[in-house]
């Protein structure tokens, strides 16, 4: 099943303890550091049990993961491999 | 040993970092009460009876050393109690307030001996507060004022995980102030986040435990910044109105952290009503090293690699 949207931005809020609801979907979130290390890694952990794909060096980059709209992007992508 | 009005003193009891210093705010707002910024008098009235035990199971210390001299230990207390007491009753004398209060917040590491001082001379106003979000504020201090005191050395000495060292902390001292709230009638049971949550509902159930009338202008005066300075929280002088930002925060952890504090904290939590903290799952070494492996790549990342 696709990653959804809001279940991304609950689980980003829950972390962060801010409030992205209305955030777009090309925001940047780690380049700026609205989202720090320390929730990235909790991130990609939450995506890799989310999408059931084993994340690899060529995965981690901010094309992948600087955005909700590239996040959720990427995990479409790795749910139907 | 009672206040000039005939009621007893108070004395405010908690965690480190649990909203103690608020609530002495707050008391020293109230017409009939005088709590002074951080005095240390309790402590160092507890490191005066500090005792050690042989294997014999002999204690060394003052009360057995001035037993053998003739004084008894009913006698020593009292005196004790006279000595401490009344530099509390000058305060709030001079304070022109006719009931005194006392808060130091590290004295939930020497409840026994505050305890022995004190039971059935005061009223104990206890504060409990989450302890993974007193764990977090204590790594916050320690990092602001860039070491420890005595009390919390002891524990990063033991524990050289700084969250682990706090954290066994708050539960020591939590579950001391929690012992007390069980076992003696005089104590008042307050919880940080009812605090700040409900302020009046909260601050008027103290006023009336501790039989004083309820005073709508304490809140204002509290927080209108007029009161005395010293030793204590600096982060509560800055705030002008009590809110509940500071509740939960220990969410923005690392979820590896948030697991190894939970495994700590979660019978001394449910002990005191929170819920435990819980996970889907066991965070086990592959996952470790999963998260290990993640955090590097992601360092990688930043540096454009």
């Amino acid at each position: 099943m696709a990653l959804q949207r809001q279940a991304l931005v609950d689980f980003l809020n829950g972390k962060t303890r801010a409030d992205l609801s209305a955030i777009g979907d090309e925001t940047a979130l780690f380049s700026t550091g609205m989202v720090d290390s320390f929730t990235m890694v909790d991130l990609l952990m939450w995506l890799q049990q989310q999408t059931g794909a084993r994340l690899g060096p060529e995965d981690i980059s901010v094309e992948n993961f600087d955005s909700v709209g590239r996040i959720l992007a990427f995990a479409a992508a790795r749910s139907k491999s | 040993m009672t206040s000039q009005a005939g009621k007893p003193g108070i004395v405010v009891l908690g965690s480190p970092r649990s909203g103690t210093t608020l609530l002495r705010r707050v008391l020293d707002a109230h017409p009939n009460i005088a709590c002074p910024p951080e005095t240390y008098l309790l402590s160092a009235a507890a490191r005066f009876l500090h005792h050690d035990r042989f294997a014999s199971g002999l204690r060394v210390g003052v009360i057995d050393g001035l037993e053998f001299a003739g004084f008894a230990e009913a006698e020593l207390l009292e005196r004790l109690r006279g000595f401490v007491f009344g530099f509390a009753r000058d305060h709030a004398s001079r304070s022109q307030k006719p009931r005194w209060a006392h808060k130091t917040a590290f004295d939930a590491f020497h409840l026994p001996a505050i305890r022995q001082l004190c039971e059935g001379h005061v009223r104990f106003v206890c504060v409990q507060r989450h302890g993974l979000d007193v764990a977090v504020s204590l790594v916050e201090l320690v990092d602001k004022t860039g070491g420890y005191v005595s009390e919390l050395h002891a524990y990063v000495q033991r524990y050289p995980e700084p969250l682990e060292a706090l954290a066994r902390a708050w539960i020591d001292s939590a579950s001391a102030v929690a012992d007390l709230i069980d076992e003696c009638p005089d104590a008042i049971s307050l919880r940080y986040e009812e605090l700040v949550a409900e302020p009046e509902a909260s601050l008027r159930r103290v006023f009336e435990a501790l039989d004083e009338p309820w005073d709508p202008a304490v809140l204002a005066r509290a927080l209108g910044g007029s009161g005395e300075v010293g030793f204590g929280d600096w982060k509560t002088y800055g705030r002008a109105k009590i809110d509940a930002a500071s509740v939960g925060r220990w969410r923005a952890l690392p979820e590896s952290s948030q697991r190894r504090l939970a495994e700590l904290c979660n019978p001394t939590l449910e002990r005191l009503g929170y819920p435990a903290v819980v996970f889907d799952g066991d965070d086990d070494p592959e996952q470790a090293r999963q998260r290990y492996r993640l955090g590097l790549l992601l360092n990688r990342m930043k540096q454009g690699g």
